[in-house]
């Protein structure tokens, strides 16, 4: 790979992990230390596989969006032959920002530098004044990623010797289909835009929280007073009338399950199929009474696909770490494709409703957060993961079941981190880093 | 035309002009102060708040916005900061803004539309306890109402950071 990526031999300044993260409890070192933050980098964002975007958000050849991948720079781009590909975004020559606006269209992408052209597959097809270059230029690309993608899911890693993308997805590719197949077609669009919330806080506050069914009475009470919602019944009842279930799917990939609560289709959406008769007829046609009737009473996954990836009901959220004490949180609306415009319409209200800034719901999250990131600053030890430990099951598909209070979700977070973190997790022993 | 193309034109008479801006800064002040009740009584029945992702070309119906409430939503909004449980405004954010090159014109119906732009300094006391800076251009609209006054019926908050990463935002802005 042309030195992209290189092994460094760093073992003797790795945290030791494994003594901070225990069955029943983590340390909140693991919060705040820029050294865990370094090795999270290395190990998490650059050599696994982590999520960069959907494919309907550059459906035209020369598409292209930026994401922050840990903190490199990167773009997603619909290349010529219409497959999608991530590369660097920085020049090959003095490593300039090759596109500086959030997303756009070109036949090639050019350095405003020094004018470095290159094509939609990264190559590098052009550079200004040629007598005075004597290179091949076919030793100059955007570097590319690997990266693969499951039903338009966009995944990629720094690492080439990463083990396919559903070795590290497992058992939640059902995670990922049950949010596909809100859409009569099983596709969706995520074309409104993303809406980018800061959080002072470590960005495994955010999956952690994301899937915690504990925090919900207090956190949103003030919610819960304001408007009635799903939610009351999903996940504020008392502890022996909610059904809804927290379910560690493995891999680290972890699920609150509110479809046990929902007793009539449409809840999920806090409504009614009076309300909207066609996209249920277009619903039960396209996928039969049966398995129709089924996805319209248990509604989209809220579901954490590790490490960056959140499932959030009818959006689609991107974890963003900046620092150890910094993060941002990504979110876009989970629109359906051949729906009718007031169902997506619906969604993108009832996603302001919930996610970013000034949501009901996300607002009050962050700032928690931030009060966490605050209170662990210095000198905390353990925090405690042991809730539902007492009474959790494993289902037939193999997946660790609690009642939705329980912190199976977390541990299930936890020990996925734990095993990446020492490279237990098959994905290299070593950190891999970029080359400067 | 409008003020939006050619901005620097007034087209309403300077009493005009100064009720106006006399709302503008009183609304301002009531949102500073989170007096939630008594900005909520300025706000007429067909209110439109909408905080897009900063300026541009944003459609409500295919774009998601920052905050995009209706009258009813509006009112959930602020009966969920008066159960003094959002924890986000809890202790509420101290908070001042300047408000300032206020151009106004009167539409053809009599409503009036209004432009101006805004600085506000919010100290986040339910959390970092830091000073976050908020700018940007507000477009209000306003009409008369029986007794006389001014009522808003449409507030559109265009932050000039909008489409970058925001820390929570459950006040008024």
């Amino acid at each position: 790979m042309n030195g992209f990526t290189k092994a460094i031999d760093d073992r003797a300044g790795l945290v030791d992990v494994a003594s901070l993260v225990e069955t029943d409890r983590v340390h909140g070192r693991l919060y705040t230390d820029p050294a865990v933050f370094e090795q999270e980098m290395s190990r998490i964002f650059y050599g696994g596989w982590v999520f960069v975007g959907h494919d309907s958000e550059i459906p035209d050849q020369g598409q292209y969006v930026r994401r922050t991948l840990g903190r490199e720079e990167v773009l997603m781009v619909r290349r010529r032959d219409g497959s999608v590909g991530v590369m660097s975004n920085r020049c090959a020559h003095r490593g300039n920002l090759v596109c500086i606006k959030n997303q756009g269209k070109e036949r090639y992408l050019t350095c405003p530098y020094h004018g470095w052209v290159y094509d939609l597959e990264g190559k590098l097809r052009d550079v200004p004044y040629p007598g005075g270059f004597a290179k091949d230029k076919a030793e100059f690309t955007l570097r590319a990623l690997r990266s693969e993608s499951y039903r338009g899911f966009v995944f990629a890693s720094f690492t080439e010797s990463v083990p396919p993308l559903v070795d590290h997805l497992g058992k939640a590719t059902i995670l990922i289909d049950r949010t596909c197949e809100m859409s009569p077609t099983g596709r969706i669009r995520l074309t409104a835009g993303w809406s980018k919330q800061r959080f002072y806080a470590n960005w495994k506050m955010l999956p952690e929280n994301d899937t915690d069914g504990y925090h919900v009475n207090d956190v949103h009470a003030s919610f819960a007073e304001a408007i009635d919602s799903q939610y009351d019944a999903a996940a504020m009842g008392s502890e022996t009338m909610m059904r809804s279930e927290a379910k560690d799917w493995g891999n680290g990939h972890t699920e609150l399950d509110f479809s046990p609560t929902y007793d009539a289709p449409l809840k999920w959406l806090n409504s009614t199929p009076e309300r909207f008769p066609e996209y249920v007829q277009r619903m039960l046609a396209a996928y039969g009474e049966e398995k129709g009737n089924r996805i319209l009473r248990n509604g989209p996954p809220h579901a954490v696909i590790f490490p960056n990836l959140f499932l959030g009901e009818m959006n689609i959220v991107i974890f963003q770490p900046v620092s150890a004490s910094e993060a941002v949180q990504w979110h876009t609306p989970l629109l359906l494709e051949d729906v009718p415009d007031s169902i997506n319409s619906r969604i993108i209200r009832n996603s302001e409703a919930a996610m970013g800034p000034s949501a009901f719901l996300l607002a009050d999250d962050s700032v928690i957060s931030e009060r966490q990131q605050m209170a662990l600053r210095d000198r905390a030890d353990w925090l405690d993961i042991s809730r539902g430990l007492n009474r959790e099951r494993i289902d037939e598909l193999g997946v660790i079941v609690g009642h939705v209070t329980d912190e199976g979700t977390n541990r299930g977070f936890w020990q996925q981190y734990r095993k990446v973190m020492t490279g237990e997790a098959g994905v290299g022993p070593r950190p891999m880093a970029l080359s400067a | 035309m409008t003020i939006a193309d050619a901005p620097g034109q007034t087209t309403v008479g300077l009493e005009e002009y100064h009720h106006i801006s006399a709302f503008l800064f009183r609304e301002a002040r009531l949102a500073d102060e989170s007096r939630y009740a008594e900005w909520e009584s300025l706000v007429e029945d067909d209110m439109l708040y909408w905080v897009p992702r900063g300026e541009g070309e944003f459609d409500m119906n295919l774009d998601i916005s920052i905050t995009a409430d209706n009258r009813s939503r509006l009112r959930t909004r602020i009966r969920q900061l008066m159960t003094g449980k959002r924890h986000a405004q809890v202790p509420v954010s101290a908070m001042r803004r300047v408000v300032g090159n206020i151009e106004a014109e009167r539409m053809p119906n009599g409503e009036f539309r209004v432009f101006s732009n805004f600085i506000l300094h919010e100290l986040r006391r339910s959390s970092t306890a830091t000073v976050e800076v908020w700018a940007g251009r507000v477009e209000h609209r306003l009409r008369r109402r029986p007794d006389g006054s001014l009522g808003m019926f449409f507030k559109k908050v265009m932050l000039i950071n909008g489409d970058e990463p925001l820390p929570s935002l459950a006040f008024i802005i």
